[in-house]
């Protein structure tokens, strides 16, 4: 380990020496600083606050990985080329604990520049939310700065009704020759299409259980994300209209209950604060819809109706978010130093640089897929009506090289501490579990494979 | 051997892919050139570092401009829109002389974004991010593309002016309100031309700088196709059209027809409910026909006609169904020897054409302009435009105020229950909707639209004939004239709003 510590410790040296530090700390504090001035927002505090944590985070996160690939593919590339790898492997130390030690150094150097540059723009977001207003204050500290957890209805049963509905079916008509599982599958869609309409003069109830000790919420707000389609919607106008959408929130036929006429309009995620404790004894929340309109009204079944409550407070989620980050910077050293470890510094860059992208491609890679090829699609119908065998194979690689990058992809800390959502330990140790040990384990197998195995001494310099 | 062949078959795909590029080029060039992708011209008005980014990204503005793009869907899907406006900054800038992205962008804020929020102020917001994209941003780059100031100039008209936002009202009353602060209710030309006070001169500079305006191009806009109530959205839609044609005409690349549509279209808009009143009773706007403005629409209508000849029938389509409008809503508001002077130039501009619609007889030759008054009603009335609705209702009390000075009592009441009839007709259109429907395009209970009549026929009265005021007081037993305060109004009693009972008594 001493070993390893060592030469962590040089990389270290040589990045300070060759002012990368120096000179990436001075470019973010300034670009993160300078962002306020430019950025154009909603117009709301909250938005401002989020668009400012999005893009601060994200200019961070960009910046620094690219920086990593190119450090990474420079720290060990121009190491060999310049001859200087071999003062170090003449000593006895193993090739692997080089390569592990070069890595470590490109994660110290990380941590310190994420660590610092992450504190300034915690600094940052703290200043500019104690310059507003008491109101605003009011929804920054209960939306964004904050970490809220999440509730949902439990997911329905409708195995018993399907049942019977089939059983029903089977007795009334000859259907025999029908193909059962798809019967019992449309019977289920048809029913779970009924559980989420509400019609005129009908009412919705969600029971949310919170899952928390209801004394830690006492005097907490809670806030309903909800969305709805309205059914007759079919002219322009009806897109813009508002709909003044009843709640009863609180036990059934309590004088507690708290009910609220809010005008809202379709199609879009909604926010309702919500009066602190109105939970009953064992943690649920319920949440009534009433339909007084000339209207039906549809709540998808999975994003129909959410409970957001506060879990947390927002330093301690920020971390977290980092933490995902950095997660991410420590698989772009493994890409570049795997790359180097057989590449010269120029290939291994492109090489790195390429796999950066196509990682980044997901839209595209999801869009081949949905359109079923990448030759002429028909404009009418979105896709690819004869299918050659190149579609087919271009559909399958997508499909499986998707799946690899959503092992890496699927964490979005920077949406969800905009959003005010709690980043939870779960999704931390995910993070390192796939981005770092699994996916940027392959990485670093490979590339102390390969530098085990290169000639590091032949007279071009071992160039690959 | 292996080597060999591999480098022969390099060989050729670089040389076939050579040639395709060499043949291909010229029409990517020719595309990206019409497309205004390329610049081969120096960017107008832009800010160095604008220019300079422009240039210095070169092709890889547009793969830039793609993850941008992705970004704004993906958000979009999300329902994020906290980020939209600078998306939209960002991929207008990257390929500012490409109007077809201004365009999309601005209508994507305008439009699409706006109606996503429930809050009239929020959703004003967006619609207005929109206009200022297209105003402030777009023509500042691309001061010579008709379709931006077109599409500028339909958000005016449609967005703002028109009843398909459930917010209407509340955009119309905020424009107003904005102008209001910078006009005034009744527009001072001098002022605006020549301002002396620091206020005036403030104002003016706001108007320039943040509204974009010129106050001699609007003059101008007044005079020509006027006059204008400048606090609605479509005097400010026929003002952007007007500077599109200036700007852009000599320039044959581009057909220009959209934006001498998009003034004649307002112009009528502007006859049909271009005075703004306030509604004492309501404390809001309300819109009345603006007769004035009919001869500089009559004059426009047969100026575009004369310019493109290609549309011509089509402009001369529209100027027969204005000339119709024109004669009944002067015949209701009592400019008898108006209304006939246009149904003299129906006669001659378009003889053998019927008056009405469904009844091919009904020429200017065969009836006469009284009977094509009634008839008119009756077709009116079925075509369910509150404002042409309004128009003729309070045309007919009018009238019927108007006789009833005059001792013709029976001739009063005859208006009046005309007026009453067409009210219940609409009304029952409207009930069959749903209320959303009804506040939006129902018309206010009809004795609060005759309170209202009144009021406006006696302030009138009062200004230019004081004894036929004094007369329709005496006989709707309402008090004396203040004869110390000749130009006040003299206000019947308070209205109720929601009042069901309707009169036929004048």
């Amino acid at each position: 380990m001493k070993q390893i510590l060592a030469i962590a410790k040089l990389t270290l040296k040589a990045a300070f020496r060759f002012k990368i530090v120096a000179l990436l700390s001075l470019f973010l504090v300034v670009s993160v600083t300078a962002l306020p001035l430019l950025i154009k927002d909603d117009g709301t505090a909250r938005g401002f606050i989020q668009i400012l944590l999005t893009y601060s985070m994200g200019l961070t996160v960009t910046t620094l990985g690219l920086a990593t690939l190119w450090l990474s593919c420079g720290i060990l590339a121009r190491d060999i080329e310049d001859c200087r790898i071999q003062l170090m492997v003449v000593k006895p130390v193993a090739r692997w604990k080089i390569w592990m030690g070069k890595w470590l150094g490109i994660l110290i150097l990380n941590a310190m520049l994420l660590g610092g540059v992450g504190m300034v723009i915690y600094g940052l977001l703290e200043y500019r939310g104690g310059r507003l207003n008491e109101d605003q204050k009011f929804v920054l500290e209960n939306e964004v700065f904050v970490a809220r957890g999440s509730a949902k209805e439990a997911a329905i049963d409708l195995t018993e009704t399907v049942e019977e509905i089939f059983q029903d079916r089977m007795r009334q008509s000859s259907l025999q020759d029908v193909d059962h599982a798809q019967l019992k599958k449309q019977i289920f869609e048809m029913l779970k299409h009924q559980f989420q309409l509400v019609p005129q003069g009908m009412m919705r109830e969600w029971d949310i259980p919170l899952g928390v000790n209801p004394a830690k919420l006492r005097d907490k707000p809670l806030y309903l994300r909800t969305k709805f389609i309205a059914m007759s919607h079919n002219s322009t106008f009806d897109d813009t209209r508002t709909f003044p959408m009843f709640w009863e929130v609180g036990p059934m036929d309590s004088p507690q209950s708290w009910r609220v006429v809010m005008p809202m309009t379709p199609n879009v995620f909604h926010e309702i604060e919500v009066p602190p404790n109105l939970l009953d004894e064992n943690g649920h929340l319920q949440v009534r819809f009433i339909n007084n309109q000339n209207e039906t009204f549809y709540f998808d079944v999975n994003e129909g109706m959410e409970v957001l409550y506060r879990e947390g407070g927002f330093l301690a989620n920020y971390l977290k978010g980092l933490l995902i980050l950095f997660c991410w910077l420590a698989l772009l050293a493994a890409i570049g130093l795997s790359a180097s470890s057989f590449l010269s510094f120029p290939v291994a860059s492109f090489f790195a640089v390429s796999v950066l992208i196509l990682g980044l491609s997901t839209g595209t890679m999801s869009q081949v897929i949905e359109e079923g090829g990448i030759t002429g699609v028909d404009h009418e119908t979105g896709k690819v009506e004869e299918r050659g065998v190149i579609d087919h194979i271009s559909v399958f690689f997508f499909k499986e090289l998707k799946k690899l990058t959503e092992v890496v992809l699927d964490f979005s800390p920077v949406e969800l501490l905009s959003e005010g959502r709690t980043v939870t330990w779960w999704m931390v140790c995910k993070a390192i579990v796939q981005i770092v040990i699994l996916v940027g384990g392959v990485f670093v197998a490979l590339g102390v494979y390969c530098f085990s195995k290169r000639e590091l001494a032949l007279p071009s310099g071992g160039q690959g | 051997m292996r080597g060999r062949l591999f480098k022969i078959v390099m060989g050729v795909v670089i040389t076939v892919s050579l040639l395709t590029a060499h043949f291909i080029q010229k029409t990517i060039n020719r595309e990206r050139g019409e497309m205004g992708l390329t610049r081969l011209e120096v960017l107008e008005n832009a800010p160095p570092i604008l220019a300079f980014t422009t240039v210095a990204l070169g092709g890889f503005r547009g793969l830039i401009v793609n993850i941008l793009w992705t970004r704004m869907t993906d958000l979009g899907d999300q329902d994020r829109y906290f980020e939209t406006i600078q998306l939209a900054d960002w991929i207008t800038k990257l390929e500012p002389t490409f109007a077809p992205v201004w365009q999309w962008q601005a209508w994507n804020l305008a439009y699409n974004i706006s109606i996503k929020f429930s809050d009239p102020l929020q959703r004003w917001h967006w619609v207005y991010s929109g206009i200022k994209m297209l105003r402030d941003e777009g023509l500042t780059y691309n001061p010579h593309r008709p379709e931006l100031y077109r599409e500028l100039a339909w958000f005016f008209q449609n967005k703002i002016g028109y009843y398909l936002d459930d917010c209407h009202v509340f955009y119309k009353s905020y424009w107003a309100g904005e102008m209001e602060s910078l006009l005034g209710k009744q527009i001072d030309w001098e002022k605006l031309l020549n301002p002396t006070t620091e206020e005036d001169k403030e104002k003016v500079r706001r108007l320039k700088e943040e509204f974009k305006m010129d106050p001699a191009f609007m003059k101008k806009v007044d005079d020509t196709y006027g006059p204008f109530e400048w606090r609605l959205p479509d005097a400010h839609s026929i003002y952007w059209a007007m500077m599109g044609l200036e700007k852009c005409t000599g320039n044959k690349k581009y057909d220009l027809m959209a934006l001498r549509r998009q003034i004649y279209q307002p112009m009528l808009l502007n006859f049909h409910r271009g005075r703004l009143v306030e509604n004492q009773f309501s404390q809001g706007f309300e819109y009345r026909p603006n007769l004035d403005a009919i001869p500089n629409t009559d004059r426009a209508y047969l100026e575009f006609a004369d310019a493109d000849p290609e549309y011509r029938d089509h402009i001369l389509k529209a100027h027969k169904n204005f000339l119709k409008d024109a004669i009944y809503f002067l015949y209701t508001y009592n400019r008898i020897s108006e209304s006939a002077k246009y149904f003299r130039e129906f006669a001659k501009r378009y003889p053998g054409q019927s008056l009405l619609t469904g009844d091919p007889t009904a020429t200017p030759e065969k009836i006469a302009l009284d009977e094509f008054v009634v008839e008119r009603v009756e077709e009116d009335v079925r075509d369910n435009s509150p404002d042409r609705v309004r128009g003729i209702v309070e045309g007919l009390l009018f009238q019927s105020f108007h006789t009833l000075s005059l001792g013709e009592e029976e001739e009063a009441s005859g208006y009046a229950a005309i007026a009453l009839k067409v009210w219940q007709k609409y009304d029952a259109e409207m009930q069959k909707g749903d209320e959303a429907i009804r506040d939006r395009v129902g018309l206010p209970p009809f004795q609060s639209m005759r309170t209202e009549a009144l009021s406006q026929f006696l302030s009138l009265a009062d200004e230019r004939v004081p004894l036929m005021a004094d007369a329709l007081r005496q006989r709707l037993n309402l008090p004396p004239r203040k004869v110390e305060t000749p130009s006040a109004t003299t206000t019947p009693g308070p209205v109720n709003s929601q009042s069901s009972t309707n009169s036929v008594n004048p």
